[in-house]
């Protein structure tokens, strides 16, 4: 079902949407890997904010990853271990929704597991924690039409934030966009058809984004 | 002057600074450091701390003083903390504290924040009544001297938390919370800012440098880490290939390094009287000439064996210029290996990347622009600004999230 352009300024049950954006303290969480082995008992034992760390940091500054990698465990077993298989596995792990942090765990545990030997990368890999620090930003849509508008400009940290950070890290379950959307609105449709963006599958939030932005063109207009 | 940063990072950018500077705006912040002008700490201080006073936050910025004994015990620290191998005298470790003692009593500390920055003045915290107090340390101490650092690490221990540049400077016998800020690059600094053609290409030819050859270029001293021979035993391999090829190695004198006279005589003498190889020695507040030199550039290196961070790794990539680096400290996170430039390990695979990029025109291209984004999206002052004011938020426990 479409609404299309003409239905946009509505302001269903009348609750805005307030962008805001996180940036994130790194910090050293005094744990290294040398070898396969230890890479795995990090990703084991390591909090959840490193674990996203080191999984979505990819989404949010894909510069510091070479693109063919999609997260930090993939660039170095592949750059440093030299295990181009096994790197590729872990650049294929889901984020879709429902992933907690934990399932994304698991994932990367079950590919790990059976690889785990005493292989050791060229230099270690040195687990980062992050902790996020949200800023209000001025964007505020109070219909779908100022939302629509709005994705597309808020700064790219705010998408991240609000389609990833909050759901992974805080356990909300679905992304914020779902949410109004179908709170707010009752756009189920739409919401779902949000819900099934993996943010794995990108390596930058413009891409992220344009994936939204699609999603919500095809639905909305 | 925040404004100004607009054009490079956009509005949302600066609003969230200001945002989380608003934040903080109850706080009195004190930084501490050893010198004035000079040497890298001075340059960030020179440009963050007026930055925050702008942001409207209550700043100050404070040098500690001392004999030149105690600097030549501060400099000894230093080598031993950043390269080892150091015999440091029982006494040295008295004349430190004593000098901590005198600047306590001379200081004003009484602060909500207070940033010590490097090992110099780290034992004031001996002195702290109150105040949250947070050690920037700004070399690279993983594996530095055991002795001295057992002596530091008895006050770093001390603080609320300390921060590094990269992970791999961090330490796992501080039990205290370490934070990661890389260091910046000013991009409206003399050293930064853009420069007309005709003035880059002035500056090549009155140092007898050639701007329509190809222009291989090293900026840094000449210390072993760096690897000047290194420079030159890549350039040789890679001329075989690239005729007319020309090397400059840009470095300032180091009239307090007796090692760095010894290095520039060998390098000299590596060259062999290649006229194609220019080993310049600049004054060190030679930021025109560094600029121009490093837009004229066609490949950049920076083929350190040892490195603290190597901001002239994202100086050049700021000008669009691909890098080559070495696989050591910071320079890994800013050289992204075929994307912004390439990591070598000798001089052999040096040469290979630089023939590689001298060949293609278009990677050149490809990689100066992603590399000049990877700046823009990390190494400039207004991020290293953010990540002051979130590490001021994070170690104060102001709200971090938004619910």
């Amino acid at each position: 079902m479409k609404l299309g352009a003409k239905s946009l300024d509505t302001k269903g049950k009348g609750v805005p949407f307030k962008f805001y954006t996180a940036y994130y303290v790194s910090t050293y969480s005094r744990r290294k890997a040398y070898t396969l082995r230890e890479l795995l008992e990090g990703v084991k034992t390591a909090d959840k904010n490193t674990l996203f760390h080191h999984v979505f940091h990819a989404v949010r500054a894909k510069h510091l990853l070479p693109p063919r990698y999609n997260n930090d465990f993939a660039r170095w077993v592949g750059e440093e271990v030299g295990d181009e298989e096994l790197a590729a596995a872990l650049s294929d792990i889901s984020g879709a929704e429902p992933a907690t942090i934990e399932d994304i765990r698991k994932e990367i545990v079950a590919i790990l597991e059976p690889a785990a030997d005493e292989r050791r990368g060229r230099s270690e890999f040195v687990f980062v924690g992050m902790e996020p620090v949200v800023v209000e930003t001025k964007y505020v849509a109070h219909t779908l039409a100022e939302f629509l508008d709005l994705v597309e400009v808020v700064p790219g940290e705010s998408i991240l934030y609000h389609f990833v950070t909050r759901r992974v890290l805080r356990s909300a379950g679905r992304n914020d966009f779902s949410t109004w959307l179908d709170k707010n609105f009752g756009l189920a449709e739409v919401a779902d058809e949000l819900s099934r963006i993996d943010p794995l599958a990108f390596n930058s939030e413009e891409a992220l984004r344009e994936a939204i932005l699609t999603v919500l063109k095809k639905r909305l207009l | 002057m925040i404004e100004r940063y607009i054009q490079f990072v956009g509005e949302d950018e600066v609003d969230a600074i200001v945002k989380l500077a608003e934040r903080l705006q109850d706080l009195s912040i004190l930084h501490v450091n050893s010198t004035a002008a000079g040497g890298g700490v001075a340059e960030i201080l020179n440009r963050l701390v007026p930055l925050m006073r702008e942001l409207g936050l209550r700043v100050d910025w404070r040098v500690i003083r001392g004999d030149q004994e105690f600097f030549t015990v501060t400099k000894t620290f230093h080598n031993a903390l950043q390269v080892g191998a150091v015999e440091v005298p029982r006494r040295f470790y008295e004349i430190y504290e004593r000098w901590q003692e005198i600047n306590a009593n001379e200081l004003d500390l009484d602060y909500d924040v207070v940033f010590i920055h490097d090992p110099q003045p780290a034992g004031l915290v001996k002195y702290r009544k109150r105040g949250l107090w947070i050690w920037r340390c700004h070399i690279d101490v993983s594996t530095p001297n055991p002795e001295v650092w057992g002596f530091l690490r008895r006050y770093v221990s001390q603080y609320d938390a300390a921060i590094f540049h990269i992970p791999e400077f961090a330490r796992d016998d501080l039990e205290i919370p370490q934070l990661l800020i890389p260091p910046s690059i000013d991009p409206l600094s003399p050293k930064n800012v853009e420069l007309p053609p005709t003035a880059v290409e002035r500056v090549v030819q009155k140092f007898d440098v050639d701007p329509e050859r190809p222009i291989l270029l090293q900026v840094s001293r000449f210390d072993r880490a760096k690897d000047p021979l290194g420079v030159v035993e890549a350039y040789r391999l890679a001329r075989r290939r690239v005729p007319g090829l020309q090397l400059v190695y840009l470095g300032s004198p180091a009239h307090d390094d007796p090692e760095g006279e010894a290095v520039y005589r060998e390098t000299v003498e590596a060259a062999g009287g290649d006229p194609d190889i220019h080993l310049l020695m600049l004054p060190p507040d030679s930021h025109y000439e560094v600029n121009a030199f490093q837009r004229a550039a066609t490949v950049v290196m920076q083929k350190s064996i040892r490195e603290g961070f190597g901001l002239t790794v994202s100086e050049a990539l700021w000008k669009k210029r691909p890098v080559i680096g070495g696989k050591t400290g910071g320079i890994k996170i800013q050289v992204i290996h075929g994307v912004t430039g390439f990591l070598a390990t000798s001089p052999r695979t040096a040469a290979h990347y630089a023939v590689y990029l001298l060949r293609e025109k278009r990677l050149r291209e490809e990689m100066g622009a992603a590399g000049r984004e990877h700046v823009r999206r990390n190494f400039l002052i207004t991020h290293q600004l953010r990540r002051y004011l979130m590490a001021i938020a994070y170690v104060a426990k102001r709200a971090m999230w938004s619910d």
